[in-house]
């Protein structure tokens, strides 16, 4: 009664949304920076999320820039749960007091994640250019706790923080937050720019992924997440995850603050917009997407005997650094032989 | 008995192209089991499930397993005790991950 693989889903489970672009920060790994500023009058995105809804979608996650800079995010959130879509949210946690909380509670926000990249005050501000950050995005944490919201730390792993797995869990144990996000470097916008700087070598990769993983299986009291199908090489798989590879245009796609429909937040290919467009139609007839659920090996991927779970790895990274979905994922770390 | 109650926090949704394959391969009397026609999603868990799995769900509503047995019965040509224990193994794994939950 249950499959193992579920078939071409009629529209995406959950959109990504950037409803906004202004941040209050200036991260050095951020990829929407350079994104467009246009956004869509509130009358239009209720529309849209109108038509998201219908479409049978099940949750929007709000992202942005810093979505809480927004002048109506409360409004569209409490729209879009009176809908039934489950909301959530990532921010960098700067203005998340407890007044917001409750009002955050009050639109029907279900999670929030909070973005920190080190579990060291000093590197976090340095990083996110704005002193006193770390100390509010932990107080933003215990803010939304107080009111039922559910929290997750979201953690992008760079060079500034990937030996410090134990560390960052520690800070995620002490202030109660239910999930702690690795998320895999991906290389776009200003990530590209600064990927001389802050990305891992294969190798590195490799060690922390090996770290991450034996963490994730003995913590209790925190899901250690690892969005990266590269942990194929290791022989694991994400478990509750129904499809392999990515899972972006599989399970999720993203909407930028436009209206702009991509992949995922980090492929910069427009594939329609949701204002024009049918969302469902978009989902089953989009050429980019069909690719990307239908990569084919390249390279050495062609011989990799893991190619079956990782479908080359992360297919943004592969489009940022190579031009070509179909290459290896260059995070991989498997040997350059064809042939085990 | 226990009856049987869908967790709220469960969101779900019927497939429509698969759900109309899975109709064409029970109207020619064909197998439809691998045809994942619905998906559950809860908590970063998501269940694709066949047709008789969503019946099974949409009965998950303050019945007991005698209940939706024997509402399947009136849809389904199957052995009594084959579909029982179908069933109790299906509620049980919805149960482990927190998408129904057994109530006196
Ligand atoms: S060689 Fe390709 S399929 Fe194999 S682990 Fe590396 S990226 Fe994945």
């Amino acid at each position: 009664m249950r499959n193992d693989t579920i078939p071409q889903l009629q529209a995406p489970l959950t959109i990504n949304w950037a409803i906004n672009n202004s941040c209050n920060f200036a991260c050095s790994h951020c990829y929407s920076r350079e994104d467009t500023h246009e956004e869509l009058p509130r009358d239009v995105l209720y529309a849209c999320l109108e038509k998201v809804a219908r479409a049978g979608v099940f949750s929007v996650n709000f992202g942005g820039g810093e979505p809480l800079l927004h002048p109506q995010l409360l409004e569209i959130a409490a729209f879009a749960s009176g809908l039934g879509l489950r909301v959530s949210m990532n921010s960098n946690g700067w203005l998340l007091d407890g007044e917001k909380a409750v009002a955050l509670k009050a639109a029907g926000f279900t999670k929030v994640g909070i973005s920190i990249d080190s579990h060291i005050a000093d590197v976090h501000d340095t990083f996110r250019g704005v002193a006193g950050s770390h100390a509010r995005a932990l107080a933003a944490l215990g803010h939304l706790q107080s009111v039922g919201i559910a929290t997750s730390i979201s953690t992008v792993i760079c060079r500034i923080n990937s030996t410090t797995i134990d560390e960052l869990v520690e800070m995620a144990l002490r202030h109660g937050a239910g999930q702690l996000n690795f998320h895999n470097f991906k290389c776009s916008g200003l990530g590209l720019a600064n990927k001389d700087d802050l990305d891992l070598t294969p190798d590195e990769w490799k060690e922390f992924y090996r770290h991450a993983l034996v963490v994730k299986k003995s913590v209790k009291g925190l899901d250690v997440s690892l969005d990266d199908p590269i942990i194929a090489l290791l022989g694991e798989r994400d478990a509750g995850s129904l499809v392999k590879g990515s899972v972006c245009g599989k399970l999720s796609l993203n909407i930028k603050a436009n209206g702009d429909m991509t992949p995922c937040g980090f492929i910069p290919i427009v594939i329609g917009n949701i204002v024009r467009d049918d969302l469902r139609q978009v989902w089953k007839d989009s050429a980019v997407l069909e690719k990307m659920r239908n990569k084919q090996p390249t390279g050495k991927c062609s011989g990799c005997s893991k190619y079956e779970d990782c479908l080359g790895g992360c297919t943004a990274r592969a489009l940022a650094l190579t031009g070509d979905m179909n290459s290896p994922d260059p995070h991989c770390w498997g040997d350059d032989e064809p042939s085990r | 008995m226990p009856t049987i109650h869908r967790n709220p926090n469960v969101m779900w949704r019927e497939e429509d192209d698969a759900l109309a394959e899975a109709g064409d391969a029970l109207a020619r009397g064909e197998d439809a089991g691998e045809i994942g026609t619905a998906v559950l999603f809860s908590g970063g868990t998501m269940l694709s499930v066949n047709y008789l799995g969503m019946e099974i769900w949409k009965l998950c509503d303050n019945r007991t397993v005698d209940g939706i047995v024997a509402e399947l019965l009136e849809q389904f040509e199957v052995e009594e005790d084959v579909l029982r224990t179908d069933v109790r193994a299906f509620l049980d794994e919805l149960a482990v991950k927190g998408f129904i939950v057994y109530a006196e």
